[in-house]
């Protein structure tokens, strides 16, 4: 045998490498090939998607999310963020009109369900091995599966969010179709007309069938990947049986008992972070966060927030790049999508905008 | 290529003591290629005299028997403790129900000792040869060179197999001697009768011995290298080792699904209600590439490997 044909056999593993790769890398795009569908215009679409009735579905959604957030190692508690808002996830969803719902985040190697049949709901964390169980109020046409904590998981809620928010400020097209967990889909494009936010675009995958939107994908203003995406890796739009709502509670699980009231009060909008303490008292109406512009340029103002400036976020604060106006001094922190304006007096300023238009705000926060 | 003489052959019986009576099987193809018939029956006389020299090394049956003793000594530690199951996860459940020692110890065993056991004898599998100077012998019959790479790694997945289900039995043996059992609690909190529980955690048991074979792969290829054991496991335990650091950096986790246990734990999913099988595919297919690829280079190394070498 002589050495050059040795040598050849070498081509075997480097074939191999190359088809592994290839497979692995090429192999979801080729399969994911955009569909031919007939034209239609934004218009028609967001008709077809606000009108759109479905009785049942069920499937798998994926999330994933790169806001770009500071890490803080060492922060007391976990994440102050909501871990939902982080990282990857995968989660089971089921819905029955008009008001069951079940929901399962397929942690590793645990599992949280949230799951409600309309008369009472479920919470269960098989890491604690802890349940909840809610009596619902008796109303008669309750929406209670998307009003539950399942709402940040079903895409359509969340788009219709979206869609709820379109107004003069926003480009709204159809960008092109695609293949989304196996159907044909529109995409739904909207594109902030300001250049003051952080986000770039977001598309709206719109099933071509049914008109439920199937996938949300956040694009920040600078770079090529997602800051969010929220979508069914597979789903189906028959209507799942009912005791795929229902929960009984295993042996050996606690169970807590709670009751919602019959009026219930509006959910509080946005909640400073927990480590975050107000340093006076509540007030009554005093401490509510005020929204300062509208629509993509829209900032969040809190005051009288207590910073620590030392520990982690001291340091954070430490290394921020420092701004200061006639309405005072203060520090800016920025990532991908988000961006804080923490000022010396006590406030702050959130906002998926720039820092410029943080600081602009700024004289307008209420002290 | 000559045909090997016959001697070469015989040499073979002498440094292999164990398959010795298999050595008829694995001359025999090389020695005439016009043998044809035969040849299917030599091969299982191939493959049964691996698994005769992997399972009939001391050295095997240690580490089956470190990896039996796992279940129990988790589970006298927690009969000890007396806890009534405030540890998270399938370790909190084993008081409860005997059935979850099975789960937790394949779940514990499989970061750290697993792994070192298929380092250990995927190490030895060519470099042994090598280094008992039984090799060269073994090489000089050029046609059966890629057909020995086949036994070896035969015997490498049997041993990954046997090494899971040896952590299932002692578990359930454990489990039940230790503990009460009964229904199985599944992580979506749907309860299933307990031959639904063992037959998930045989499957569990399958699936992380299947999970080993990306690392198998990597130790027959580095085996193939070195004509020292010890640096074959060395070596291979270090890339598993590199491979664990990587995957706990954040700032790379662009590589992360391409890395050898990025899906291990995707076992657990099997005890979910109904099972998950995504995340499980693609730790098969995942370990399926690196077996492609490491084995394909140990047979282009073993192929094209010089004879005096």
């Amino acid at each position: 045998m002589g050495v050059a044909q040795r040598s050849r056999r070498w081509l075997v593993p480097v074939t191999a490498v190359a088809v592994v790769a290839g497979v692995g890398t090429l192999g979801p795009v080729v399969a994911d090939a955009s569909p031919n569908l007939p034209g239609i215009t934004a218009q028609e679409l967001l008709t077809k998607v606000q009108t759109a009735k479905v009785d049942g579905l069920s499937g798998t959604v994926r999330s994933a999310a790169d806001l770009g957030l500071p890490a803080l190692p060492g922060v007391e508690g976990g994440s102050q963020i909501p871990d939902l808002l982080t990282g990857e996830h995968t989660a089971r969803v089921a819905f029955a009109a008009p008001d069951k719902a079940r929901v399962a985040v397929l942690d590793n190697m645990a599992e949280r369900v949230w799951t409600t049949d309309g008369k009472t709901a479920w919470a269960y964390d098989s890491a604690e091995r802890e349940a909840v169980k809610l009596t619902l109020p008796a109303r008669a046409h309750r929406p209670a599966g998307p009003e539950l904590k399942p709402e940040s998981y079903n895409p359509a809620t969340v788009a219709k969010q979206f869609l709820d928010a379109i107004d003069p400020t926003t480009q709204v097209e159809v960008s092109g179709t695609d293949k989304v967990a196996g159907r044909d889909a529109y995409m739904l494009r909207l594109v902030p007309k300001t250049d003051k936010s952080t986000v770039g675009s977001v598309t709206l995958a719109i099933d071509s069938k049914n008109w439920v939107p199937l996938e949300v994908t956040v694009m920040p203003r600078t770079g090529k990947d997602p800051a969010a995406q929220l979508g069914f890796s597979s789903v189906s739009f028959g209507i799942p049986a009912t005791s795929t709502f229902t929960f009984t509670p295993p042996k050996g699980v606690k169970v807590t008992e709670k009751s919602v009231p019959a009026v219930r009060q509006a959910p509080t909008p946005v909640k400073p972070p927990k480590a975050v303490t107000p340093k006076r008292p509540a007030q009554n109406a005093g401490d509510k966060p005020t929204v300062i512009g509208e629509g993509w340029e829209s900032v969040v103002a809190f005051r009288d927030l207590d910073v620590p400036r030392s520990g982690p976020v001291g340091q954070l604060l430490a290394n921020a790049r420092t701004v200061e106006g006639s309405w005072g001094k203060g520090k800016i922190l920025t990532s991908k999508m988000v961006n804080a304006l923490i000022t010396d007096d006590g406030r702050v300023l959130v906002g998926l905008v720039s820092p410029d238009t943080l600081v602009a705000a700024a004289p307008k926060a209420p002290r | 290529m000559s045909p090997s003489d016959p001697a070469a052959a015989e040499t073979v019986d002498v440094g292999r003591p164990a398959p010795a009576r298999a050595s008829p099987g694995r001359s025999g193809p090389a020695r005439s290629s016009r043998n044809r018939p035969s040849a299917g029956r030599h091969t299982l006389a191939l493959f049964r005299s691996e698994l005769h020299l992997v399972f009939g090394r001391a050295r095997t049956w240690v580490l089956l028997a470190v990896l039996a003793a796992v279940p129990v000594m988790i589970g006298v530690a927690i009969r000890l403790s007396g806890s009534e199951g405030d540890a998270e996860g399938f370790i909190g459940q084993v008081a409860g129900n005997g059935f979850f020692l099975i789960v937790a110890s394949l779940a514990v065993s499989l970061p750290f000792f697993l792994p070192t056991a298929v380092t250990v004898i995927s190490g030895e599998s060519l470099a042994g040869e090598s280094s008992l100077g039984t090799f060269r012998n073994l090489l000089t019959a050029p046609a059966g060179r890629s057909r020995l790479l086949a036994a070896k790694m035969v015997s490498l997945a049997v041993f990954c197999l046997v090494a899971t289900m040896v952590i299932w039995l002692s578990g359930l043996i454990a489990g039940f001697l230790l503990f009460p059992v009964g229904d199985v609690l599944l992580l979506s909190g749907t309860t299933v009768p307990l031959g639904d529980g063992l037959v998930r955690a045989l499957g569990i048991a399958v699936l992380i011995g299947l999970s080993m074979l990306g690392l198998a792969g990597i130790g027959l290829f580095v085996s193939s290298l070195t004509s020292t054991p010890l640096a074959a496991m060395a070596a291979t335990f270090g890339s598993f080792i590199v491979c664990g650091i990587l995957s706990a950096i954040p700032q790379i986790d662009v590589i992360h699904p391409w890395l050898l246990m990025y899906g291990w734990p995707s076992f657990a999913d099997l005890l979910r209600d109904p099972p998950y099988w995504d995340a499980i595919w693609r730790n098969l297919l995942l370990q399926a590439g690196y077996l492609a690829v490491f084995y394909a280079a140990a047979w282009a190394r073993i192929t094209s490997r010089d004879i005096n070498g």
